[in-house]
């Protein structure tokens, strides 16, 4: 289990006076699961890679992220750049169907492919894409079992409220499925 | 997970969420990722670097336009021709009007104001003169594209009758305007104005131009900045009248 803000100590060198952070001890440390979280969303692993290096070459060049809470900061990037591509992938998904009237028709996928698509995954990012991007924060943090105290670190926020806050989220991600989708 | 999150989690939600599990068997290849960063990270501070340099030099030439005179003159004529070509290249731009003919001309509005040196600059007293008048200030960006070619016109036409006279509409009056006609060398006579001629030479933004035949009469106003080309040939018509009329 991930913890906040004590493994600094661990992966980054902040001597006081220097506040030097080893950039390549932290990324051996959290890339994997920056990239995991990532995946979730967006689906393709390859994408997902290199997404989560960007995340950290953004850490790389932010000095005040740095500074402090660096795991919570590098999370919390990383689930907004996922939203961030979930969100291109959709509008691009819309603007190829509108072009599709036009455009020859792009060949059929394979058996394999279609097997590796699934439906339901597709509903459910579908539903994420369009909620509130704090929400959808929620829900993934929670669905990648962060704790809410580590949540609550992760979007610097009063963890007295996460609970409520997690438990809209979740209402508001069933309406919208429901809406979508029906009861299934 | 913590006790508080199990006993508040949705179970309905989290199944679904569940299914965007990547799966346990896909491991994210930490040392092709540590390559690419590290590789973002040179590409990155070399980009940064190429910023810097752009950005020195802009500065430098910013300064050397500045600061420098030679660049200073270069940078002047640049915007002179960016204002002819801007000119020339407006469709609704009208061409400056000719000189008003003899009979339609009324007589100019009179002054009589104190130049730098504190002498007397009376309009009467320039009859037989053709007179340029030029309302501007020092805070006007027109006025000072144009200012130098009336110091041109000025060394030009002076010896065949001609004069230009600037009126400047300062607030601050010669506290601005002395040091400002000796950094310029300005060679023709500059006075301190006043609204109430302004009004009367229909003067309602900088810079405004109004030519003069020898006999005092308004033989063209000009509203903006003037055409240099089109004003020097008006000042030749003028002269060559007036040559006209008197054989």
């Amino acid at each position: 289990m991930y913890t906040v803000s004590t493994s600094s100590e661990a992966v980054a060198d902040t001597s006081a006076s220097e506040r030097h952070l080893d950039i390549e001890t932290l990324f051996r440390a959290h890339y994997g699961r920056v990239a995991r979280i990532i995946a979730r969303v967006v689906g393709d692993r390859a994408r997902s890679e290199d997404l989560a290096v960007e995340v950290f070459l953004k850490l790389w060049r932010n000095h005040k992220a740095q500074s402090q809470n660096v795991e919570g900061w590098l999370y919390r990037v990383a689930v907004r750049a996922g939203l961030d591509e979930l969100r291109r992938q959709t509008r691009r998904g819309h603007y190829e169907r509108m072009l599709a009237w036009v455009q020859p028709r792009i060949p059929a996928a394979t058996p394999e492919d279609i097997h590796s698509i699934s439906q339901k995954q597709t509903k459910v990012r579908s539903v994420l894409s369009v909620l509130e991007p704090r929400q959808a924060q929620f829900l993934l943090l929670r669905s990648h079992d962060f704790t809410y105290h580590e949540v609550a670190s992760i979007l610097s926020m009063n963890p007295a409220s996460i609970g409520t806050l997690v438990s809209r989220a979740e209402e508001s991600f069933r309406k919208e499925y429901i809406k979508r989708y029906g009861h299934e | 997970m913590d006790t508080n999150s199990a006993s508040r989690s949705d179970g309905w939600v989290n199944e679904r969420l569940a299914t965007l599990d990547p799966g346990t068997e896909w491991e994210p290849d930490v040392t092709a990722g540590l390559l690419r960063l590290r590789e973002l990270r040179i590409r990155g501070r070399w980009t940064s670097g190429r910023w810097l340099l752009a950005a020195t030099s802009a500065l430098c030439v910013c300064f050397c336009l500045i600061a420098l005179p030679s660049p200073k003159v270069l940078a002047h004529r640049c915007l002179e021709c960016s204002v002819a070509v801007w000119r020339s290249l407006l469709p609704s731009a009208p061409a400056q009007a000719g000189l008003k003919p003899p009979s339609g001309r009324t007589l100019a509005p009179d002054f009589s104001l104190r130049d730098a040196s504190g002498k007397d600059v009376k309009l009467p007293d320039l009859k037989g003169k053709v007179v340029l008048v030029n309302f501007w200030a020092t805070w006007c960006e027109g006025c000072q594209v144009e200012i130098p070619w009336f110091v041109e016109f000025q060394k030009e036409y002076a010896s065949r009758g001609f004069v230009v006279v600037g009126i400047s509409m300062d607030d601050d009056g010669w506290k601005s305007v002395k040091p400002w006609i000796k950094e310029k060398k300005v060679n023709y006579p500059i006075v301190i104005g006043n609204e109430g001629l302004g009004k009367q030479y229909g003067l309602e933004g900088m810079p405004l131009t109004a030519l003069l035949d020898r006999e005092g009469r308004l033989a063209d106003v000009h509203h903006g900045i003037v055409e240099k080309t089109a004003t020097q040939q008006k000042i030749r018509d003028l002269l060559q009248e007036s040559f006209n009329s008197t054989n």
